[in-house]
């Protein structure tokens, strides 16, 4: 598989508490050159925004200990951060009408690569089409 | 049904001369995390009143972890024990734990020797199967 890695890197954001979650999507994103920062639960994420952060793409968990995936995202899409990605992993059916209605772009069940590059693409030719 | 499934495949992607032995240390983490889970279950299961919102919240965690490295029967019996902590059944919980402690010891015994194997064979030029 190639791994494309035109233009600068992404910087992304991984909400995620489970460390071997952690750890294998970590190296995920390492594989496409994005520059990554690890939190492990919303509130952390959240207090990042907070403090001024910006990030291309949000990839976070759905139920973690403090804060959810999906109230997180509601806070950062109330904070006036609308055009991040953000996606929710480890999405059932279940709950993917929640990660929608708190502002989600994307939910997917599994993050596999081949997955995980067509979003950073997406990404990618989002992040372009604005600063143009 | 076979002890792992396809996820397994990707954490063999993400192994390479920056990650040499990414998958054995992945799967290293994930039996020092799950034995502790598997601890904290059975603790929970023996307290007195039984907490099945903790129980639930344990086994999610287990689950989690062991379908990112594809942990399929663990996987699988995690979702039988959810489905017993949501009837509130105890005598089902009891019977999922043990047999997710037999899974997990079977599919411990099972890695090892693939590693094992993996070593006495030398660095990758072989054919990886597909069934595991």
């Amino acid at each position: 598989m190639a791994f494309q890695t035109e233009g600068s890197n992404l910087r992304a954001l991984l909400v995620e508490d489970i460390k071997v979650n952690r750890m294998i999507l970590s190296a995920m994103l390492r594989k496409f050159q994005v520059e990554t920062t690890v939190v492990q639960n919303g509130k952390e994420a959240v207090e990042l925004f907070l403090g001024g952060e910006t990030f291309d793409i949000v990839l976070t968990d759905n139920l973690m200990p403090i804060m959810t995936g999906p109230e997180a995202i509601s806070k950062i899409r109330a904070m006036g951060a609308t055009t991040v990605m953000i996606v929710g992993v480890s999405v059932d059916a279940h709950s993917m009408e929640e990660f929608k209605d708190a502002g989600a772009d994307l939910c997917v069940p599994k993050l596999k690569l081949e997955i995980l590059e067509d979003i950073l693409q997406e990404t990618r030719s989002k992040k372009n089409k604005s600063s143009a | 049904m076979g002890y792992l499934d396809e996820q397994f495949n990707q954490l063999e992607e993400l192994q390479d001369e920056s990650s040499p032995n990414f998958v054995e240390e992945v799967v290293a983490l994930f039996f020092k995390d799950s034995s502790r889970l598997l601890t904290n279950i059975e603790q929970a299961i023996d307290k007195y009143p039984q907490d099945f919102y903790r129980l639930d919240s344990l086994v999610q965690q287990l689950k989690g972890s062991g379908s990112s490295i594809g942990a399929l029967r663990m996987k699988n019996e995690c979702s039988v024990f959810k489905a017993n902590c949501n009837d509130r059944n105890l005598d089902g919980c009891r019977r999922s734990l043990q047999k997710m402690k037999r899974e997990h010891a079977t599919l411990k015994q099972k890695l090892e020797s693939y590693f094992q194997l993996l070593r006495q064979v030398g660095p990758r030029d072989y054919a990886v199967s597909s069934r595991k």
